[in-house]
């Protein structure tokens, strides 16, 4: 019953807490007995449990244990020993897999004095103290060491160059933790950290473990450490890491299946065996068999060994991954990490290749998807719809209508918040989310039906289209061109939306392409003005404003410059506009032709009967006759 | 007719793709994703004479793989009450993907041969299609494409329409014009039944592009 059970609940809790504030005043008492004693309770408390750890964190026992670390660290002897291992186990146990814990431990100033611990004349304080900080290194909130700083380097190295096993699986966590950039990963090599790490690989199981996690680490796309890697010992490192993927234990096998995707995806030309490839699909979807942490793991690195290849893909393909990764969903029950896991290695597996596409829909593995797209987990939201992106890109599923069912469509749209979001987002202060969204209305207004476009239009208006034209990211630009391309291409009436507020937008068209920062948005915007010159006498007219310039203006009409561009689409884009703009039997035709020849571009296309590109030669011609049936003998 | 069309003049100062080594056929704009195209199927047999206006929109084009695909619609079938659409893909002859020789869909070399020498296009191709389905020609300046569309599924009808997509057609484009020459082949259908399609613009003056981008 909910009262009595509430009730209980609250004594409960009281007498914890009395139990707890007894523990503060023996912690901070003068006899280290007493506060061994203290110690080992409080461990014992907190262990696995992350209620209590918090609770404790309340009650300000961490700095307590802090301000015991600090007053004796130092202490060379062995007296305390006891006390500053008790100490350093409470404070690791506070850390272990708890980022409040790491963060309560990091305010109470403990990091320097666990630290100070490593030179401790007691090996086992050491190893306290080197364990407990590895439990901090477990977290993303521990300190960062700057490699490029000589007494961190010769930190690092000592550590690495310890006996204890502790300790230079510190090193190695330090590295996974602190090297971000290629300046780092460089200096760590120079200071020949590599070659230890790879003298670690003979080591303990942890002193492996750790040694591969941080080579994958200093190694990652850069190539001069990748080479380093490979050539040493003549190969026999490389060597070894491959033996190292048939080890016992599943976790050395993944590590080093990690080891060696970073190294193929840093330099394509090493492990181009196919054995070699094919076991690592074969291995990394066995351990997904693992319950634990390296089953949740291997379909992240799974992803990342078949990411952007199509070899890759058939070869998994080929070894039934699909239907692998759909039987472990299937399961249900699973930790939401991995279901995220297992989601984006599914979407990569069917990102390129059809055959994969098919399997997937055929069993009928869009349910689980679906049922991804309304979890908590927003990790496993954003992995069922990258998924989802992915098999959709099926032209034949989409065509066969596959996808659109309310089952899809409801939670993708409650995704949005509104259909509304896309247009309000491409006016979002972020860039990406500006490109995004300009994208996916560019994809939608795709042979869209003239009531779709009017209602796009009217929502996004054509001050904003015109500054999106011109907007400060190029990608941006693109996209925007890109879009009003679709939105004036189909029903000859769809034209008019480029004229809405005095033609602001073919305005800033005709602006944007005099000087343009990139081909594409040369070529998105040629396209646009192509499909606008498709229509009437005012059109094509319009059109013929923005290409030929004011006589007195005495510059060079872009059109020139983009029909003698190195870029083949882009003279072919071009050169369908001319096409368009002198169209036969349309009243103007001549009259537009002869402002074409003042201009030099009538001459240009003449010079291009010969281009290397087929299409534009091919354009050219259809050119060349219109031109000749247009013409009165003046041209 | 042309098909192999030599370099007669100076070499240009554009130069791109002049190191590598394309022998696949060059993409064309009015084979891209969005274009229509409108014509007819001659469906005649020995005891009728039809023909059937057909409607072409290409919805996906991949040069990469060889790979294309669209729907078509079919206006005046007597057996149906609305037009008819099907969802084809297709594949592009490039050499490289795909060759000449089908190699499936019931259909010999000598049945492939027998559909491609209907296209006088085809007929400079022959000698070297019969040694090796082509494999070996350079088809990146041959102002045709040819390629196998294959009718995948009925988009708007049931499959107890009382039609049948059992067979292939042979098509040749013209990236000149844009029109498209096919021949359906299904050994259980009447033969050498013909599709004529040429490249619509909905009523404008000119040509108009849309385009999508998968990301």
């Amino acid at each position: 019953m909910p009262t009595s059970a509430s009730a209980s609940d609250s004594s409960v809790a009281v007498s914890a807490t009395l139990r707890q504030s007894d523990l503060l005043p023996r912690l901070a008492s003068s006899d280290g007995v007493v506060q061994v004693k203290a110690l080992r309770e409080l461990k014992n408390r907190i262990i696995g449990n992350r209620t209590k750890k918090l609770s404790f964190i309340k009650l300000g026992l961490v700095p307590a244990v802090a301000d015991i670390l600090a007053s004796k660290a130092d202490a060379g002897d062995g007296r305390y020993s006891d006390l500053l291992i008790q100490s350093a186990a409470v404070v690791g146990s506070f850390a272990c897999g708890f980022d409040a814990g790491v963060q309560a431990v990091l305010d109470a100033g403990v990091f320097p004095s666990l630290v100070r611990l490593l030179s401790h004349l007691d090996e086992k304080v050491v190893d306290a103290g080197a364990r407990s900080l590895r439990m901090i290194y477990q977290s993303k909130l521990a300190p960062k060491y700057d490699f490029l700083q000589q007494k961190n380097m010769e930190f690092l190295l000592s550590l690495l160059n310890s006996e204890n096993e502790n300790v230079t699986g510190l090193g190695a966590s330090i590295i996974m933790h602190s090297c971000e950039t290629v300046a780092e990963q460089k200096a760590l090599c120079q200071a020949g950290v590599l070659k230890k790490l790879i003298s670690l690989l003979k080591g303990s199981l942890s002193q492996r473990d750790a040694s591969l996690e941080s080579l994958a680490t200093i190694i990652k796309n850069n190539v001069e450490a990748v080479s380093e890697f490979v050539g040493s010992d003549s190969g026999r490192a490389l060597r070894s890491v491959i033996e190292l993927t048939k080890d016992r234990y599943p976790r050395t096998r993944l590590l080093a299946s990690v080891c060696l995707i970073v190294i193929r995806n840093t330099c394509p030309c090493y492990l181009q065996d196919i054995g070699i490839k094919t076991k690592l699909v074969y291995l990394l979807l066995e351990l997904h068999d693992d319950p634990g942490q390296v089953g949740d793991e291997a379909s992240f690195a799974f992803s990342t060994l078949i990411a952007g290849s199509e070899d890759l893909q058939k070869l998994a393909f080929e070894a039934n991954a699909i239907d692998k990764l759909y039987n472990h969903l299937q399961k249900g029950a699973l930790h939401p990490k991995r279901v995220e896991g297992i989601l984006l290695a599914m979407a990569e597996l069917c990102s390129k290749l059809d055959s994969c596409r098919f399997k997937f829909i055929s069993l009928k593995a869009l349910d689980l998807v679906i049922n991804g797209l309304t979890q908590d987990s927003a990790g496993v939201r954003a992995a069922a719809c990258i998924c989802l992106k992915s098999v959709s890109r099926s032209i034949k599923s989409l065509c066969a209508g596959d996808f659109m069912n309310e089952m899809i469509v409801i939670p993708l749209v409650q995704l949005l918040d509104d259909s509304c979001t896309s247009v309000q987002l491409s006016k979002s202060m972020d860039s990406d989310l500006r490109l995004n969204a300009l994208w996916a209305l560019r994809n939608l207004m795709f042979l869209a039906d003239s009531a779709s476009k009017e209602s796009i239009f009217g929502e996004l208006e054509a001050s904003s289209l015109a500054s999106l034209v011109s907007d400060s990211e190029p990608l941006v630009q693109e996209q925007a061109l890109a879009l009003v391309r679709n939105l004036v291409d189909g029903c000859v009436n769809c034209i008019e939306f480029v004229f809405a507020e005095n033609g602001i937008i073919l305005d800033a068209v005709g602006r944007h392409l005099q000087s343009i920062p990139k081909v594409e948005i040369g070529i998105q915007g040629m396209y646009l003005l192509c499909n606008v010159a498709s229509g009437n006498e005012f059109h094509k007219e319009a059109v013929m404003h923005q290409l030929v310039p004011q006589a007195e203006n005495g510059t060079q009409s872009f059109m020139i410059k983009f029909l003698q561009s190195s870029d083949s689409q882009l003279r072919t884009a071009a050169v369908w506009t001319i096409i368009n703009l002198t169209f036969p039997s349309v009243p103007g035709a001549f009259g537009r032709l002869v402002k074409l020849r003042n201009t030099g571009i009538i001459s240009q296309v003449k010079s291009m009967v010969n281009d290397p590109c087929l299409e534009v030669k091919l354009r050219i011609r259809t050119a060349l006759a219109q031109f000749m049936t247009s013409d009165d003998g003046s041209i | 007719m042309p098909v192999r069309v030599v370099e007669s003049s100076a070499p240009s100062q554009l130069s791109e793709g002049a190191n590598s080594v394309q022998t696949s056929p060059q993409a064309c704009t009015l084979l891209s994703v969005g274009q229509t195209f409108s014509g007819t199927q001659n469906v005649s047999g020995l005891q009728k004479d039809e023909a059937w206006r057909v409607n072409v929109c290409i919805q996906g084009c991949d040069l990469e793989h060889g790979y294309l695909c669209g729907t078509m619609e079919a206006l005046n079938v007597p057996m149906a009450d609305t037009p008819v659409v099907t969802f084809w893909e297709g594949e592009i002859v490039d050499t490289k993907n795909y060759t000449f020789f089908t190699g499936k869909w019931e259909a010999t070399p000598e049945d492939d041969i027998r559909h491609w020498t209907k296209f006088s296009s085809f007929n400079p191709l022959l000698s070297q299609v019969e040694v090796d389905g082509g494999k070996s020609l350079d088809l990146s300046t041959c102002p045709y494409i040819f390629m196998r569309w294959k009718e995948q599924y009925f988009v708007n009808v049931g499959t107890d329409c009382g039609l049948t997509i059992a067979g292939f057609y042979y098509v040749c484009f013209s990236c000149s014009d844009g029109s498209i020459n096919g021949f359906y082949y299904d050994p259980n259908s009447s033969p050498f039944q013909k599709l004529e399609l040429k490249s619509t613009n909905e009523g404008r003056s000119g040509f108009s592009f849309s385009s999508y981008a998968l990301r």
